[in-house]
């Protein structure tokens, strides 16, 4: 069960930088690592949501070349947020996910563009909100509505889930 | 999915936020140390030595998986590529069958009108719009009947020769014995000896010349049999057939022949109805080459 999860963590971070852009519209490519970290803490709490984040945020930072540590911590807080809203309301359905999944990208994005702002990232907000944020947290609610039905699907077929 | 209601104990409750500054003070070490190294720092070479080949395997089996479903694009592609020109081949094909048809129409046409003109007497132009090609009857049916015109007994004709006569009169249709026919006999004689005779319709479809006199110079392979122009049915001259063989019958008073029609029976589909009457030789009308030996 770890091993897959934590198989899933590394395939899920790598993907951004391999999958994704083959999956780009225009300019947008989905935050396939988000999804996942968002997925994963709605399904499994604060703790593995948190955990996830940093895992998949480091490999991007890492695998992007960035500043590393930025994408970790903001997916961590996204993961622990996603995981502390599935203990307190019932997240199973994918009416909730899916929005659930949108706004957390906004909040990522928002939570990222802070803490770069004080590493003195040069873009002005209202750009990387309009151009980059914004498509992007669609594009996720669109991924993850197509992944969470993906899921829903297997699961029916399987007698155990893979979330748990 | 909720947890609501569950008893967490307290150092679970407490975990969850223990992890979470943990994670966001490694993370913020990770940001100090990169930044003060002026890139992604010692930690980022570290996690990159690992992760590097397996982004490259990662990027190598996405572009194996699209590159394989590219190929699948290309093959469905010209799959349907290929189906679209087997149709394309197909209706080019009947539309050059058609086109064919036409022009074999045109030119048989072409022929008949050359005739019509041609001829000395009042002619109609019928179309064949069914055949009898049982051993009983041979006969075929056209489109000109008595609204039209046509009587019983008139003549039928081809651009090579005679066809046959019309023995059954309808209102919009007409039925021609063919020469073949069992019980079809016109009076003829061989053009080149003018020697007379019978040409007869057998049950097995052949055409035979009976009742011709052996005093005369009689008949050889090769001779023109036309119409005598003896019973007022048919004019002068039209063309019937070309001896095949000549059967002797010894001491007997009359030669026999078999004979290769001019008219190809199975193929016509167009004629000429004599409605005229005239009693001028007809021979001088039709086509030299096709009344050569072999046509």
């Amino acid at each position: 069960m770890r091993v897959s999860l934590a198989l899933m963590l590394l395939g899920g971070g790598l993907a951004q930088t391999s999958v994704a852009p083959a999956l780009r519209i225009g300019a947008v490519a989905p935050d396939i690592p988000l999804i996942l970290t968002v997925l994963l803490g709605l399904k499994r709490g604060p703790e593995v949501g948190c955990l996830s984040g940093f895992a998949v945020g480091l490999l991007q930072d890492v695998a992007a070349g960035g500043f590393v540590g930025a994408q970790a911590l903001t997916k961590a807080l996204v993961g622990f947020v996603a995981g502390l809203i599935g203990e307190r309301l019932l997240v199973g359905n994918p009416l909730v996910q899916v929005p659930g999944l949108v706004l957390l990208t906004l909040a990522e994005g928002l939570g990222r563009y802070w803490l770069l702002q004080l590493l003195h990232f040069p873009a002005a907000f209202g750009e990387v909100m309009l151009h980059v944020v914004l498509p992007q947290a669609l594009y996720n609610g669109f991924l993850g509505a197509a992944g969470v039905l993906a899921l829903s699907v297997l699961e029916a077929h399987r007698s155990g889930s893979l979330w748990r | 999915m909720g947890r609501k209601g569950r008893d967490w104990g307290p150092s679970v409750r407490y975990r969850k936020y223990a992890v979470l500054v943990s994670v966001l003070l490694i993370s913020l070490l990770f940001l100090s140390l990169g930044t003060r190294g002026g890139g992604t720092g010692k930690p980022g070479e570290l996690l990159a030595f690992f992760i590097t080949p397996l982004q490259a395997a990662l990027s190598k089996i996405q572009s194996s998986a699209f590159g394989a479903w590219s190929a699948y694009l290309d093959w469905k592609n010209a799959r349907r590529e290929n189906q679209a020109l087997r149709e394309e081949l197909e209706r080019l094909r009947i539309q050059s069958l058609q086109v064919e048809d036409t022009q074999r129409e045109n030119l048989r046409l072409r022929r008949l009108l050359a005739l019509r003109d041609r001829l000395p007497l009042s002619t109609l132009a019928g179309e064949v719009i069914a055949k009898e090609w049982g051993g009983w009857v041979r006969s075929v049916t056209v489109n000109r009947g008595r609204s039209d015109g046509i009587v019983r007994l008139t003549p039928a004709i081809v651009p090579e020769g005679l066809l046959g006569r019309v023995v059954e009169v309808r209102a919009r249709a007409a039925v021609i014995q063919l020469l073949n026919d069992p019980s079809s006999a016109v009076a003829v004689m061989v053009q080149r000896t003018r020697t007379a005779g019978v040409a007869e319709g057998e049950p097995g479809g052949a055409v035979r010349l009976k009742f011709m006199a052996r005093d005369g110079g009689g008949a050889q392979v090769g001779d023109l049999i036309v119409t005598s122009g003896l019973g007022g049915v048919f004019p002068k001259g039209l063309p019937v057939g070309r001896v095949i063989a000549v059967e002797d019958k010894g001491s007997a008073l009359f030669h026999y022949a078999r004979l290769h029609p001019v008219a190809d029976f199975a193929r016509v589909e167009e004629v000429l109805l004599l409605t005229g009457q005239t009693g001028a030789d007809l021979l001088p009308h039709f086509s030299l080459e096709l009344l050569e030996p072999g046509a």
